[in-house]
C-alpha cells in the first residue's frame, strides 16, 4: 500500500448525491476539507487512527454520499 | 453550443474504411468479407489480444481485458446472461468518426458485437446512436432490419445530443430508462452493469476492429501498423466550429498505426496549433505537430491521448486563447449539473478562460480552478475540461504571452495595455 494507508481505505464521494451539507469536513477534519462551493475535498487515503471516525462521517452523512472503498 | 458537423468528408482507408464506395448492405458486406465464423470465448480473446484492440476513452483500455472481465463475471454467476453494447452516442461534436463507420460499414460493427454476443453467449445486443446524428441511427435500423437474428435480439437506443450522453455509465443509464447522464460506478460495468448483468460495452469502432482482426485473420491485420500496434484507428481532422457553433466540414480517415502526422494532416495544419483528442483533449505547440505521429505509445509519453482520434487544427488562423475560450464556455454549458464541483468550477473556469481571452492574466485562478475540479465528478468531464484548460496555459505558453500582449493578430485583446492580474 502507498502513503500509509493501513488497510487500504480510502473515502469516496458520490458526486452527484453530494449536496454540500459538511458534515463530513465537521467531523473529520484531518482528512476533509470544504472547497469555494462548500463540497468536500479529500485529503488522502484513511490511516487506520481515522478509521472508527471515517466510519462515522460515512454514517452521518444526510446524502449517503461518502463510501469507505479498499483502494 | 457546439454541434457536430453536417458534412462528413469519408476517406477510403485499409480496412474499416475498404468498402465505403461499395453498397453498405449486408450482401455486399458478406461478398467483401465472408461469412461470420462462430467463436467460442477463448479464439475470441486471442483475436482481440492478437490485434490489440482497444477501448477509445482516454486510457484505451484493451479490449481484451473487458472481454475476460465479462467472462469471469459470468462464470461466477452463470445465471446472469451477459450483455452486450455498441456504444455509437458520439457526444465529441468534433468527432464524426463512429458515424461515418455507423453509416458506411454499419455490418462490420454489428459482426464484432455478434461474435461476442454468440462467444458469451449473450442473447441482447444494444446499441446506442445520438439524436443530433439521425442519419446514423438510421444506418443502424436499416443495418439491424437486414440481420437474421438467430437468437440474439437488437435494440437501438437514442442518446440525448449532449457532451457527456455518449459516456458508458451515461449510456447505461439510458438503457435502464432513466435520463442519461453519468452517474458514480462503484463496480465496473463487466461484473454489474445493465439490469445488474456482466455488461461488455465498447466503441463503435473498437466492434468494428475485433471483426476485422476475426474476418481478415490476425495476420492481415497485423500487416498494418506496428509491432506494438497492429492495425489502423479511425481520426476526425477538424476545424474550429463556424460563428452558430456548427462544426464545419471534417475529414474522417483511417491511419495505420505508426503514421506520421504529416500523411494526413494538410500543409497549414502543420504550421498551426493542433488539438489532440477534441475539446477533452490538449493542445500541442506549431512547432510540434509536424513530428506527432498516429500512436496512442506516442502520444502518452507527450502527455496526450489518442482517445476518441478528432483532432481539431487552427489551420484558419483563429486564435487559440479565443478559441479555447469558446470551447470551455460550451463544455460548461454541457455540464449535466449533477455534480458540484462540476457546476460550480466549470462556470467559473469558463469565466476565467473568457476574462484571458479579453486580455486580463488571470492564468493564477484557472490553474487554481483547473486543480479544484479534477477528478471530482462521476464521469471525466470536468477532467477533460481542465486538461484542455491547463494545455493551452502549458503547451502554448508563448502563444498566450502574444495575446496578452497584443501581438497574437486577433481581434480581442488589441486594446491592451495588460490587464493586471485578479
Amino acid at each position: 500500500m502507498s502513503r500509509g494507508g493501513g488497510d487500504g481505505q480510502q473515502l469516496r464521494v458520490d458526486w452527484p448525491q453530494c449536496r454540500a451539507r459538511g458534515l463530513c469536513a465537521e467531523l473529520l477534519p484531518e482528512l476533509v476539507v470544504l472547497d469555494e462551493w462548500g463540497y468536500p475535498v479529500v485529503l488522502g487515503p484513511v490511516r487506520p487512527e481515522h478509521t472508527d471516525l471515517a466510519r462515522e462521517a460515512v454514517a452521518a452523512c444526510p446524502r449517503r454520499a461518502l463510501r469507505l472503498v479498499r483502494r | 453550443m457546439i454541434a457536430p458537423p453536417e458534412l462528413l468528408d469519408v476517406h477510403r482507408g485499409p480496412l474499416l474504411l475498404a468498402g465505403i464506395d461499395d453498397d453498405p448492405g449486408l450482401d455486399a458486406h458478406r461478398r467483401r468479407v465472408g461469412p461470420l465464423p462462430d467463436l467460442a470465448l477463448d479464439r475470441l480473446l486471442d483475436a482481440a489480444t492478437a490485434g490489440a484492440v482497444r477501448g477509445r476513452g482516454g486510457a484505451g483500455f484493451p479490449f481484451a481485458r473487458k472481454l475476460a472481465a465479462v467472462a469471469d463475471a459470468r462464470g461466477r454467476r452463470p445465471s446472469r446472461r451477459p450483455v452486450v453494447v455498441v456504444n455509437a452516442a458520439e457526444g465529441e461534436p468534433a468527432s464524426a468518426k463512429d458515424e461515418a463507420l455507423v453509416r458506411r460499414a454499419p455490418h462490420l460493427v454489428l459482426d464484432g458485437a455478434e461474435l461476442a454476443a454468440r462467444a458469451l453467449g449473450a442473447r441482447e445486443v444494444h446499441v446506442v446512436t445520438a439524436q443530433d446524428r439521425s442519419a446514423a441511427g438510421w444506418a443502424v435500423d436499416d443495418a439491424l432490419a437486414e440481420r437474421a437474428t438467430r437468437g440474439l435480439r437488437w435494440t437501438r437506443h437514442t442518446a440525448e445530443a449532449r457532451f457527456v450522453a455518449g459516456q458508458a455509465r451515461a449510456v447505461l443509464e439510458l438503457m435502464a430508462g432513466r435520463p442519461g447522464l453519468p452517474v458514480t460506478g462503484w463496480a465496473p460495468a463487466a461484473h454489474e452493469g445493465h439490469r445488474g448483468r456482466p455488461t461488455l460495452l465498447s466503441n463503435a469502432e473498437s466492434w468494428a476492429h475485433l471483426a476485422a482482426v476475426v474476418l481478415h485473420g490476425p495476420a492481415a491485420y497485423a500487416a498494418l501498423g506496428t509491432a506494438d500496434e497492429p492495425g489502423t484507428t479511425l481520426l476526425t481532422l477538424a476545424t474550429p466550429p463556424g460563428p452558430g457553433g456548427r462544426m464545419g466540414r471534417v475529414r474522417v480517415v483511417e491511419a495505420e498505426h505508426g503514421a506520421a502526422a504529416m500523411t494526413v494532416l494538410d500543409p497549414a495544419a502543420l504550421v498551426s496549433p493542433l488539438l489532440v483528442g477534441g475539446f477533452h483533449g490538449g493542445w500541442v505547440h506549431p512547432r510540434d505537430v509536424p513530428g506527432l505521429t498516429v500512436s496512442s505509445h506516442h502520444l502518452r509519453g507527450l502527455g496526450l491521448s489518442l482517445g476518441a482520434g478528432a483532432w481539431l487544427s487552427l489551420s484558419d488562423g483563429s486564435c487559440p486563447v479565443t478559441e479555447t475560450a469558446r470551447y470551455t464556455e460550451f463544455l460548461a454549458d454541457e455540464s449535466a449539473g449533477r455534480c458540484g464541483p462540476c457546476r460550480h468550477g466549470l462556470p467559473a473556469l469558463a469565466g476565467e478562460v473568457r476574462g484571458l481571452a479579453e486580455g486580463a492574466d488571470t492564468r493564477r485562478r484557472v490553474r487554481e480552478l483547473t486543480g479544484l475540479v479534477t477528478g471530482r465528478g462521476a464521469c471525466a468531464h470536468p477532467d477533460g475540461t481542465a486538461r484542455l484548460v491547463s494545455s493551452l496555459l502549458t503547451r502554448l505558453e508563448d502563444l498566450v504571452e502574444e495575446h496578452l500582449d497584443g501581438r497574437c493578430g486577433c481581434a480581442a485583446p488589441q486594446r491592451a495595455p495588460r490587464a493586471v492580474a485578479r
